[in-house]
């Protein structure tokens, strides 16, 4: 009996099980839309799903760290069309591509580094800060494009949307890749560690003599820096730039981000299971497509099962506490 | 001599005698809406001279519009604030009691008829937010913004994108002229007596300030906050109501924006972000200032886009504001 | 007439009160003492209505009573002023005096004249002047209290529980509460006065309960009783836990602080470390320990004071991380809010202050950690199934023992324990001694607070007592008696009775 409760108690066989039935979930939407569906299956079809994905990937990447990390970052969708205004205006300047994009990228970062310093100096709440700021970069985007939407760019570079290393799209791998770093990062590096530990109990990692403050300054700097090389992936995409990009992403990301398991007060997440949080999405909204009904149904469910997850998680919380206290 | 600081035994100064029962709201308008009402007006002499025809009259019907459906929001977030709340939707509920509501004119129903279904729809869908922030163990933050994309997604499924036009004349009356201001002057002036006078309202303070204290004394506090937001719910319906007047039309995306707008207008005004300390006319104060900055710089023609920036500045400022004078108090 | 029948709870690992059975007489100031962890504050929760899950009865003038809310307590005419006072800052003093019973004109309309003028009558019986228009958080904490008090008359309670109605007071606003407590008394209201303090005990209550340990030790009447007697009642216990031998031999100096002063917590501490020694702080709540030695590790701002770490001026801290490297570790005494980080796993606890040894180039060995986690945990008996357990799921004592390996990793010279047994059994209590002692056989110094003065007298070579953010006297551990050193952190100016 007790071996049966001690291995529930492990964080990570609770992590595994979530990924396993998220895992299970996007295997049983492939199956039904495939039947329901024969477009679905097809290679076209697939690879426009994954290339879709990449952007709000990204930014599910980037808010997974920080709600880690205890925070919260409502502002991820405009820093990635920030980046992505920044690179079109700039080149439309006149400025040498490269150095464009570089620009673009640290404009992701000066922001992440502004809501660090607002978080951390005034000690504020992220909720707002980011709100505030989330609204202040939308409408420097709208300042830059003045509502016009720029297609104005180096054909290369554009063109590296259209590029598949063995059959899968470029961009997809470019998520991949960063998944990958970022997971190596929380999970193996030292920095890492002291990301779970902050979420999970700010004070006690303070007190065992964490840098607390300068971590902040990492994960949102970190987490600018990922959204903006999210708005490049999106320009890429679509080869245009448009003011309103990203105007949706808080809500899907949070949601997809919470549904794979990351907390909402920190201390627990899985890049994973975000990522595959934001498959089902995808491929539910592909499935909607396909099948003639109104996409936004899509924002609905979401919004259905954001309040549900959590509300379960805090649920589970008080459950499991209270069967900890009768079992000791 | 005692080493810890306690406050010095000051019998004379707690002894000041002040016969006007209204004391609290005297002392909380010295402290805190006099520097507003002077950026108002201020502004107001700014603009006048910079833009030529502010003050004319077709302008005045804009900035009366604005003014009033941002601050009949706004009045309702206040309240939601005071309790320590937030209600994200409220832009939401505003379209959807519009469009949803808008049915009835495409349907040929009489004003009479959809008017109170509009209203309808606001307290239901803030009916629905009060149920599930007083019986789910989640934050308002999560509850609302789920709900905000619920009601949201749940327009466009139902509208189909499509603009509801046109709109009887009839219908113009609620937008005209000084009609606005009155709605909202009506309002201001029944919330200022409900937060100034009614057990509800003072209650409110309470349930803010330290809900543990207001359970304990027997406020009803599960009650009180699914009133608060069926009162932002309903606000926001007619806050749309007005919108709708004279343009003619009713678009699935109205009201976005208004849940930063409102929070911005609560937060400029005084009220803290925390709960419990906080007044209507403050807001009030803080949405006729965002408004005034909207239709000024539109008449500047800058780019509108630029609202956004500015709210989203004064936000911050207002809030660190807050935050240092919460961290005064707590040293000493 | 109040009177407790057999009243006991329980929480996961302790029984805080235990067959408790006392009587309180109709009108009159009934005193509550006992050390820490006595069980006042548990017994005041039940009264209240806060906890309304316990074994045994209570019944108010004859009849049984079980209060499930504070409401409740309130409306049977009980009413609570907590040490945490619950007035509500932006509102006034006649709201929160009535707050949740504002008298109503019609459709719920505020009658302010009623208010104030009922306000005024109760300010007035107690004789004090304060504008009912006033906002109560521009009240100093005294008004405050007096706030509250009108409320509990308002409601019309027969009964007041005042929990260290004192501890924010000064001189001066002490009599004035003495003051009303008569006039309440006059009334016939029944006072529970609760208060560590014995002074003020012998000068207000008429009668006298002592609780020890959860258990009720003795009731007794004021005048037939001393301050001595009390206390030996509070404290006197059969030294049943025994402390592992220490042959203490204190070297060389190892840290010395002097003039350390924060505002408002602690003025003018200094005293001596040496190798191999362990030395004790003992004091009541609010005597400045913790904030001291917070201060001390750099966690919190050191207004005036120099650290001397191995002979050489370290200063104050400005970040934990600064002592850790210099050889200082802290053990907080609030192991859930800020030992602990519950979702993690044992092995990611005990590994966190040293993972930037256990790395190369910032990836973390796995296998080092591993090793050097199985090693503590068999060395400390830590009972788990695997280090990847969750820190939820250890008991109290396991997880005191997984915090103290995070501490002995770090291999400090000198190390800060606040409170390391509280909460935990007496097992795993007596191995935390034993790491202690192996600690200073090592060479390493230790300052260990705790509040209950057997612990502090059989463990520490030197006993420091603090009260009111001072260090007033250092006993040595031959010198020093339970009953010596509580008349030493009560205030020393006990007076014999007659």
């Amino acid at each position: 009996m007790r071996k049966r409760s001690e291995k529930v108690l492990s964080p990570v066989t609770s992590q595994r099980k979530i990924l396993y039935v998220l895992g299970m979930v996007n295997v049983l939407i492939i199956i039904i839309l495939s039947f329901l569906s024969p477009t679905f299956t097809t290679y076209g079809n697939l690879t426009a799903v994954l290339s879709r994905m990449s952007e709000l990937s990204m930014l599910a990447i980037a808010e997974t760290i920080v709600l880690i990390s205890g925070g919260f970052d409502l502002s991820i969708g405009s820093i990635m069309a920030l980046s992505g205004a920044l690179c079109g205006k700039l080149y439309v300047m006149g400025i040498p591509f490269h150095i464009v994009l570089i620009l673009a990228l640290l404009s992701g970062v000066a922001v992440g580094g502004l809501n660090a310093f607002l978080v951390v100096s005034l000690n504020l709440q992220p909720f707002i800060v980011t709100l505030a700021t989330m609204s202040i970069v939308r409408s420097i985007v709208y300042g830059i494009l003045k509502g016009i939407v720029l297609a104005d760019f180096p054909e290369k570079f554009l063109d590296l949307g259209y590029v598949y290393v063995f059959k899968i799209p470029l961009l997809f791998l470019i998520v991949v890749g960063t998944a990958v770093v970022i997971i190596i990062l929380l999970k193996k590096t030292v920095i890492g560690r002291y990301i779970f530990a902050m979420g999970a109990n700010e004070r006690t990692a303070y007190l065992s003599g964490i840098f607390v403050n300068r971590i902040k300054f990492f994960v949102y700097c970190l987490s600018g820096l990922i959204c903006a090389i999210a708005g490049l992936l999106f320009t890429i995409r679509i080869r245009a730039i448009i003011p309103d990009a990203g105007i949706n992403a808080p809500l899907e990301v949070i949601t997809a981000v919470l549904i794979g398991g990351t907390a909402i007060t920190g201390g627990k997440g899985s890049v994973l299971g975000s990522l595959l949080g934001i498959l089902a999405m995808y491929l539910l909204l592909n499935g909607f497509n396909l099948l003639g009904l109104n996409p936004f149904w899509n924002i609905i469910i979401l919004g259905i099962i954001l309040i549900y997850v959590v509300g379960q998680e805090n649920i589970l919380k008080s459950l499991r506490q209270r069967r900890l206290i009768q079992s000791r | 001599m005692k080493l810890f600081k306690t406050n010095s035994n000051d019998d004379s100064r707690d002894a000041r005698q002040d016969k006007n029962g209204f004391a609290a709201l005297k002392r909380v308008f010295q402290i805190r809406e006099l520097p507003i009402l002077l950026y108002v007006l201020g502004l107001i002499v700014v603009f006048s001279f910079i833009t030529k025809g502010f003050l004319s009259i077709k302008n005045f019907e804009n900035i009366s519009r604005q003014i009033s459906t941002i601050g009949i929001v706004s009045i309702g977030m206040t309240l939601v604030i005071l309790t320590g709340g937030i209600d994200l939707s409220v832009g939401a509920i505003l379209s959807f009691a519009i469009n949803i509501g808008g049915q009835g004119i495409v349907h040929g129903w009489p004003i009479w008829i959809v008017y109170p279904f509009m209203l309808f729809l606001g307290i239901a869908l803030g009916w629905i937010n009060g149920f599930l922030i007083t019986r789910i163990n989640v934050p308002a933050l999560i509850i609302t913004l789920g709900t905000m994309n619920i009601y949201r997604g749940t327009i466009m499924v139902i509208t189909e994108g499509k603009y509801i036009t046109p709109i009887p004349h009839h219908y113009n009356f609620l937008g005209s002229g000084i009609v606005p201001f009155v709605v909202l002057a009506v309002v201001l002036a029944l919330f200022i007596f409900i937060t100034l006078n009614t057990r509800f309202g003072r209650n409110l303070f309470a349930i803010g300030g330290s809900e543990l204290s207001a359970v304990y004394s027997g406020v009803p506090v599960r009650q009180f906050k699914m009133i608060v937001y069926v009162i932002s719910g309903l606000l926001s319906a007619l806050a749309g109501m007005i919108l709708v007047g004279k343009s003619g039309f009713i678009q699935p995306q109205a009201g976005i924006g208004y849940e930063l707008n409102a929070i911005a207008a609560v937060v400029i005004g005084g009220t803290s972000i925390f709960g419990g300390s906080g007044s209507v006319l403050g807001t009030f104060l803080g949405s006729v200032l965002i408004g005034l900055i909207l239709a000024g710089l539109t008449m500047m023609a800058v780019n509108p886009y630029w609202i956004g920036l500015i709210t989203g500045i004064l936000i911050i400022l207002a809030i660190s504001a807050d935050a240092i004078r919460v961290l005064k108090k707590a040293k000493g | 007439m109040i009177v407790v029948e057999k009243i006991s709870k329980s929480f996961p690992g302790v029984k805080a009160l235990d067959n408790v059975s006392f009587t309180v007489n109709d009108g009159e100031v009934h005193g509550l003492v006992g050390e820490n962890g006595a069980g006042k504050s548990t017994f005041i929760k039940i009264l209240s209505g806060i906890y309304p899950d316990y074994e045994g009865r209570i019944l108010i003038n004859g009849t049984p009573i079980r209060f499930n809310s504070v409401h409740d307590a309130q409306k049977n005419g009980v009413a609570t002023i907590f040490q945490e006072l619950t007035v509500i800052h932006e509102l006034s003093v006649m709201e929160n005096i009535f707050l949740g019973r504002e008298p109503l004109k019609f459709g719920g309309i505020i009658d302010w004249d009623n208010m104030r003028r009922r306000s005024e009558e109760v300010l007035s019986f107690l004789g004090v002047q304060l504008d009912p228009g006033m906002l109560v958080g521009e009240l100093s904490i005294a008004n405050q209290q007096i706030v509250e008090i009108c409320k509990a008359l308002v409601l019309d309670a027969k009964i007041i529980i005042m929990d260290e109605p004192t501890s924010s007071l000064t001189e001066h606003e002490v009599e004035r509460l003495f003051a009303l407590i008569n006039k309440l008394r006059e009334r016939k209201i029944t006072i529970i006065y609760v208060s560590h303090k014995i002074e003020e005990i012998f000068e207000i209550c008429d009668t006298i309960t002592v609780l020890r340990d959860g258990k009720h030790i003795g009731t007794l009447k004021r005048d037939r009783t001393n301050p001595n007697e009390i206390i030996s009642m509070m404290v006197g216990r059969s030294l049943e836990t025994a402390f592992p031998k220490r042959t203490s031999r204190p070297g060389e100096l190892i840290l010395s602080v002097r003039g350390l002063t924060r505002y408002g917590e602690f003025e003018d501490v200094s005293f001596d470390l040496h190798r191999g020694e362990i030395i004790g702080f003992a004091g009541l709540i609010g005597a400045g320990r913790t904030e001291l030695v917070k201060a001390i590790f750099g966690a919190t701002k050191l207004d005036k004071g120099e650290i001397i770490l191995h002979g050489e001026k370290t200063g104050p801290f400005l970040h934990p991380q600064y002592a850790l490297s210099n050889g200082l570790a802290y053990l907080s005494e609030d192991r859930k809010g800020e030992g602990l980080m519950l979702q993690l796993s044992v092995r990611k606890n005990i590994t966190l202050s040293i993972l930037k040894k256990l790395s190369k180039y910032s990836f973390i060995k796995y296998k080092n950690e591993k090793s050097i986690v199985e090693d503590f945990v068999s060395r400390f008996r830590i009972k788990l199934a695997s280090i990847e357990q969750v820190m939820e799921s250890l008991s109290g004592g396991n997880q005191q023992k997984v915090v103290i390996s995070r501490l002995l990793l770090t291999e400090a010279s000198v190390f800060i324990l606040d409170e390391p047994t509280r909460g935990i059994d007496v097992g795993a209590k007596y191995e935390i001694y034993r790491i202690m002692n192996d600690l200073t056989a090592e060479g390493k110094g230790i300052i260990f607070i705790s509040s209950e003065l057997p612990e502090v007298i059989g463990i520490s070579d030197r006993i420091l007592c603090m009260r009111e953010g001072r260090l007033v006297r250092t006993f040595s551990r031959e010198e020093a008696t339970e009953e010596d050193i509580m008349r030493v952190l009560l205030g020393g100016q006990v007076h014999e009775a007659i």
